[in-house]
């Protein structure tokens, strides 16, 4: 009998849920939606009606909201199952398979910080970080050759306090926004910093 | 903030400030103290600068920090380090105003004073306005006393009467040849980016964490309730019951030490104790598929940290497979720059798996770390009257003892970390060390 404990073990359901979609394909989609978060155009084509950019921008509001209150689980329900969750650690952002990143997270590892949180002993949240976010400049056109999917990307402030200490973050988000049934879902969130590659503070919480 | 300032007249004694089981709390906090640290620290003895594969083409420079002191590492032509000081010979200006890149000179912003990528000054504008006594200056850009590479490490010092790079590693370069190992051999290794923090805190709360095996399971109790709640365990749970565990903790002289988590984290499976990262599932299944059953477990351990935390005094931790890179910036305030490395021999489905074992544990620990040294640091500011902080842990139990190696072994939660790099710390301030730097031609 092959003594092979290893893939017993991960073939078990030990690691849930499973993440069988972080492949070398589904970065290879994050990085060419990265360069078209990031293109310099003036011409987006695909644009959406003014009903779908107002479900669309709800959407981002309350995703924003969500994370203002800590609501984590409730967060973590406008995403796809198959997320992720990126903040480069450079400007451009580069390829996450070549280069670190200041977080790369798929659901489960989302779920693993969410926990972690969750718990009311991870120090560097006792006092959790109160935040409020301001986005701007809201651009929604269609993902190429899909009619249930859009690509965003807006700008964004956050205020934090935390400790008695006041920080502004600033930057832009990309988004990829998906339906899902009757539903519009988030099926990835980069977080462009103005500053990933100089030395940050206590960013953690979820930007 | 009124500390008084201990190295007056008539101040406490280097001996009194680092007692074998307790030390001053104003080796944090006095200004005073973080400058002679600067010299006779961070510069006397041999500071960590960059690993080579950073510049890996003729061209490629980036700055770089001795302790407050900036310096540009440059790869010339000939494929030949330089390390020089980012300070123009003229009036003082910064001469490079980029964290890294490619070039072949760089000139003064101010009034265009031009140096090649050696930090030799070639050009000045109006020259003819500079007379003989001029001419017969050394005005080329401030280069250390010293400068050495072990196995691809580059550091520098600028006392000219540190003992050899390897000499100063002494017990350590065993540890660092087995981390290298790890990595699959000094050419192996390539930088794949930083993360880098900002703390308010004394650099030294970095260094002191950096061997404490001692706070895992109350610092870090987050990270594992949560990993045994969603997987029943793994990832550093040996440190639950540290002091019965495998792991050693090494005080290896000149301030170096090392935590071998190897016994227990190698114990089994390095593989199967890692929490799951994103990927997992298709790395591991590319690794049965690609590469021998012999082979796997190795592979898919190549993905996972060295195991050891090894701190090479007085910036440079290796943990996991991370650079880390400790850059002091006040008394209270510190810089963190944590390198990913790479493997030059793997293929992408390996190096993308180590990028995301290597960003885990700062989101998910680091960040605990970070706000307990800086909640350290506050305490020791706001209450002066309470004046040491304790370093004594298995001071008095007998259980550091010592090898036949010279080294001293004791228990993953001693406090033995402390106790040694402060002996080196108060030799090295209590010196009258000499810092020189040459602005001289250099010999081609």
């Amino acid at each position: 009998m092959k003594n092979d404990t290893a893939t017993a073990a991960s073939a078990a359901p030990r690691y849930q849920p499973a993440s069988n979609y972080v492949d070398d394909a589904f970065y290879g989609w994050l990085n060419e939606v990265s360069l078209d978060l990031d293109a310099v155009t003036t011409q987006r084509t695909g644009r959406p009606d003014a009903a779908l950019a107002a479900e669309i921008e709800r959407l981002l509001t309350v995703e924003s909201r969500l994370l203002d209150q800590h609501a984590y689980a409730e967060w973590l329900d406008l995403y796809t199952p198959e997320c992720a969750y990126w903040i480069p650690a450079t400007r451009p952002a580069g390829d996450p398979r070549a280069q670190i990143t200041l977080e790369f997270h798929d659901r489960r590892r989302l779920l693993d910080r969410v926990a972690r949180l969750g718990t009311g002993l991870a120090y560097s949240q006792l006092p959790a970080s109160r935040t409020a976010r301001q986005l701007s400049g809201l651009e929604i056109w269609a993902s190429p050759g899909r009619s249930d999917e859009w690509r965003v990307r807006c700008n964004f402030l956050m205020a934090e306090s935390r400790a008695g200490k006041r920080r502004v973050l600033g930057g832009w988000y990309g988004f990829v926004v998906r339906r899902v049934g009757d539903a519009l879902r988030l099926a990835f969130k980069q977080v462009n910093l103005l500053d990933p590659d100089e030395p940050q503070g206590n960013n953690s919480f979820f930007l | 903030m009124n500390d008084p300032l201990p190295l007056a007249a008539g101040s406490p004694s280097w001996d009194w400030l680092i007692q074998d089981d307790r030390v001053h709390r104003t080796i944090y906090t006095d200004p005073s103290i973080f400058a002679r640290e600067m010299n006779n620290i961070f510069a006397a003895t041999w500071v960590y600068l960059l690993h080579e594969s950073e510049l890996p083409e003729p061209g490629d420079f980036r700055r770089a920090w001795m302790g407050t002191r900036e310096l540009i590492v440059t790869r010339d032509e000939a494929r030949a380090l330089h390390v020089f000081a980012n300070r123009c010979s003229h009036r003082g200006a910064t001469v490079c105003r980029e964290p890294g890149g490619k070039a072949s000179s760089f000139t003064c912003p101010y009034h265009g004073w031009k140096y090649d990528n050696r930090g030799q000054l070639f050009g000045i504008p109006g020259k003819t306005a500079y007379g003989a006594e001029f001419k017969a200056r050394d005005m080329h850009l401030a280069r250390p006393a010293q400068v050495a590479s072990y196995k691809g490490f580059v550091f520098a010092t600028l006392n000219p009467d540190a003992p050899p790079l390897e000499t100063h590693l002494g017990a350590a370069a065993p540890f660092l040849d087995e981390w290298i190992e790890h990595q699959g051999g000094a050419d192996n290794i390539m930088v794949g980016g930083a993360q880098r923090f900002h703390l308010e805190c004394n650099w030294k709360m970095v260094f002191d964490n950096a061997g404490d095996g001692y706070h895992v399971p109350f610092s870090h109790q987050s990270l594992l309730q949560m990993t045994n709640a969603r997987y029943g365990g793994g990832d550093m749970s040996y440190f639950a019951d540290a002091d019965r565990s495998r792991m050693k903790l090494y005080a290896l002289g000149n301030g170096h030490t090392v935590i071998d988590q190897r016994p227990d984290m190698y114990g089994n499976s390095a593989w199967e104790q890692q929490r799951p990262q994103p990927g997992r599932e298709v790395f591991e299944a590319h690794v049965r598929a690609t590469v021998a059953d012999a082979d796997a477990k190795r592979v898919l351990e190549s993905a996972v940290g060295a195991g050891m935390n090894l701190n090479i005094f007085p910036n440079l931790l290796l943990i996991g497979n991370q650079i880390q890179v400790v850059q002091p910036l006040n008394a209270g305030g510190t810089t963190m720059h944590w390198h990913a490395t790479r493997r030059r021999d793997a293929d992408d489905a390996l190096n993308t798996m180590r990028m995301r074992t290597q960003e885990d544990f700062p989101i998910m620990g680091e960040m605990d770390d970070a706000g307990n040294f800086e909640e350290c640091h506050r305490g020791l500011v706001n209450f002066p009257e309470d004046e040491w902080i304790d370093i004594s842990r298995h001071h008095e139990t007998g259980q550091d003892v010592a090898d036949e190696e010279g080294r001293i072994v004791g228990p993953v939660t001693s406090e033995l970390h402390l106790r040694a790099y402060y002996a080196q710390w108060k030799r090295l301030m209590a010196a009258e060390p000499t810092l020189r730097a040459s602005k001289s031609r250099i010999a081609r």
